[in-house]
């Protein structure tokens, strides 16, 4: 803006320069028109060639004088104090001429009377021939009056010499007139002559004045004109500039921040735009960034509850499931169990008979026929009791223990299946676990099922890692994982359910996993199981430090 | 005490007849009930040392017969028989100084060692 103002101040230094040199321009224009009044008078003089026209002219050149004395400066600037001095010269000349020429008509009109008189004088005193040439010679006369050329003065020089035999002084006067009076014509001839050089010297300063003023403003006003022109173009640069500027720091900064609000919008909440400064876009931006900032929060947490709530959905979903199977096996078991036991009593019976009796053909194949029932009956024994037992209703009895030593004792336990099929067992137990408060027997039940089922799953000579580690101050992470086959993706969903097995027919009950879980459920711990086919199976088990209690297992 | 009296109560016939004659065929004096509503008479009539009851018998609680047992056989050691042991059932039974309890299928071994401890206790009693 500043900038705009500086050519703004010269433009308007130029107009007041012109306004001011607009009076000179005035007066110069004045000095044309008293100049033209002046020829006007110098034209009336000259034709009237009176006094009162004489003073006219006189009165006219004083006020012409007086104008330029007025603009002498202004004058002098224009055209040099040289020629300020001509022209004041050319004025003074001119009225000199003036004078001269009035001195002129003076005579003028005192010899055209005398030579009138004298004409009218003579003329009664001379008769015949010289009468007659007398005529001419008045005729001449007005000739000369009239035309006032050489060739008239010539014409009346010669018809009086014809008349010089005519002895008169009147005569010689009458001619010394009209010589005088060529005389005075010829005089003003050449002052006429001069005068009008003067004149056309004065009119040519006085317009070369005017011309000059006139060129000086046309300059101005050009110069005004150009400078007006650079704060126009000035004023516009800035107005762009500002206009850049008011873009930069309000227009641009909302387009950001409006970007961001769609983006905020369609969940993304990433690069968060950073306006600086104190003024209210910068307020918003922050304010927004704060609004984003929350909803990010709020967002990031409704999707974590949202997960967690499927999660939970779907562990529930899986414990219901797990939970039905389970009142189906049990109920299953006790129905199967009664018959079972009816088998059980009539085996034994037979067996309890033919023990008594006296050999007979066959007596032995018998004995090993009812030997073969009750290793069947065991089995469904096994699997009766353990779902009955397990699945419903054991009790807990809450000791405290070290985990790591239980899981010693397992191994311990099994140690006869794990030397003879070669098997090494890594134990990486932390030494910084707490004392467990739980049913020890059932956990180890646990880690039995998991252990005898990773040595089954692995093949001779194969390595089961068994790790402990502090989850945090409630839980205690076991890891159990063997380099076994893994378990198939499309059979992980069903390794907890009843009676799934994976084993040979016969080898197992299909119940060891899924009484792990229970009894996991029960003391409030975990288990997880993650498997890649060909690397091998871990199992992950979540372990309470206190129990939990459980209320759905509660009696 | 290889001549202890016992009697069963099991509605289940079949298993409670075959148990009934393997201890006999073992040399005790066993019998067999099958009838909840018969079986306090009758126990009041041998007066059995030893009673082996089915806590799940049909028309009746296992643990109301327990208590007309007791009250009809006083001094009998009662050894509950369950394929379905509910725990609060097994509380009470205990409660209520049931001797023992054995799950079926039963292994006869260890229903003769349960047997012989509790006439041991009866017999200490009288």
């Amino acid at each position: 803006m500043i900038l705009a103002l500086i050519p703004s101040l010269f433009a308007y230094r130029e107009m007041s320069t012109v306004r001011k040199r607009l009076k000179p321009v005035e007066i110069a224009s004045d000095l044309t028109n008293v100049f033209i009044e002046v020829r006007r008078q110098e034209k009336n003089f000259l034709l009237l060639k009176d006094q009162d026209s004489l003073q006219q002219l006189r009165k006219q050149i004083g006020m012409l004088k007086g104008n330029i004395d007025d603009i002498e400066a202004d004058i002098i600037g224009e055209i040099g104090s040289e020629n300020y001095t001509a022209l004041r010269q050319a004025i003074i000349e001119y009225e000199r001429i003036v004078q001269q020429l009035a001195d002129n008509f003076v005579l003028q009109h005192a010899s055209l009377n005398e030579l009138t008189r004298l004409g009218r004088d003579i003329e009664p005193q001379l008769s015949g021939d010289d009468l007659r040439t007398f005529l001419v010679l008045r005729r001449d006369e007005k000739n000369l009056i009239i035309y006032r050329d050489a060739n008239a003065i010539e014409r009346f020089r010669n018809v009086f010499t014809s008349l010089r035999s005519v002895n008169s002084p009147e005569l010689t006067r009458y001619a010394a007139a009209a010589e005088k009076l060529y005389l005075l014509y010829y005089a003003e001839k050449s002052h006429d002559a001069e005068m009008r050089k003067y004149a056309a010297d004065i009119q040519a300063f006085a317009e070369s004045v005017l011309q000059g003023e006139r060129e000086d403003i046309d300059n101005l006003l050009t110069t005004s004109m150009y400078l007006l022109l650079v704060s126009l173009i000035t004023i516009l640069a800035t107005g762009i500039i500002i206009n850049t500027r008011l873009a930069r720091s309000i227009v641009r900064p909302i387009r950001v921040l409006e970007k961001f609000t769609q983006r905020v919008a369609t969940g993304d909440f990433s690069d968060p735009p950073v306006i600086e400064g104190s003024n209210e876009i910068a307020a918003l931006s922050t304010a927004l960034n704060q609004m984003a900032s929350r909803l990010k929060d709020t967002v990031h947490s409704l999707e974590l509850a949202i997960r967690n709530l499927h999660d939970k959905q779907g562990q529930l979903v899986e414990a219901e499931k797990l939970a039905s199977l389970g009142r189906i096996a049990a109920g299953v078991a006790h129905e199967i169990n009664n018959p079972l036991a009816i088998i059980n009593e009539k085996a034994g019976l037979m067996q309890d008979i033919l023990q008594l009796s006296e050999d007979f053909p066959h007596k032995a194949k018998f004995l090993e026929q009812i030997d073969g029932i009750f290793n069947s009956i065991n089995r469904c024994r096994t699997i009766t009791h353990r779902l009955l037992g397990f699945a419903r209703r054991v009790e807990v009895t809450i000791e405290p223990f070290e985990l790591n030593e239980a899981i010693h004792e397992t191994v311990t336990f099994l140690q006869n299946d794990i030397a003879s099929k070669l098997v090494r067992i890594d134990l990486n137990l932390s030494g910084d676990l707490p004392e467990i408060r739980s049913d020890k027997i059932q956990m180890e039940q646990v880690f039995l099922n998991l252990i005898k089922n990773a040595v089954d799953a692995v093949a001779e000579g194969g390595i089961i890692s068994i790790s402990t580690s502090r989850s945090d101050d409630r839980f205690v992470l076991v890891s159990i994982s063997d380099n076994g086959p893994g378990i198939p993706e499309e059979m992980i969903p069903h390794i907890f359910e009843p009676f799934f097995t994976t084993k040979e027919r016969g080898k197992g009950t299909g119940l060891g996993l899924f009484v792990s879980h229970a009894i996991l459920k029960k003391l409030g711990g975990k288990i997880q199981v993650q498997s890649e086919p060909g690397r091998g199976t871990t199992f992950l088990i979540d372990i309470p430090v206190r129990i939990l209690p459980d209320k759905e297992a509660s009696p | 005490m290889s001549q202890a009296r016992i009697l069963i109560v099991d509605d289940e016939k079949e298993f409670a007849a075959a148990l009934a004659e393997r201890l006999c065929l073992r040399g005790y004096d066993a019998t067999a009930m099958f009838s909840p509503e018969d079986a306090p008479a009758l126990a009041k009539e041998i007066q059995p040392d030893v009673i082996l009851l089915d806590l799940k018998l049909p028309g009746v609680s296992g643990i109301e017969m327990l208590m007309t047992m007791r009250e009809f056989v006083p001094g009998v050691e009662i050894i509950l028989l369950t394929g379905h042991m509910d725990l609060a059932q097994r509380i009470q039974g205990m409660r209520l100084d049931a001797f023992d309890y054995i799950m079926k299928p039963i292994q006869i071994a260890d229903l003769i060692e349960k047997i012989e401890k509790a006439g041991r206790i009866r017999d200490r009693k009288e």
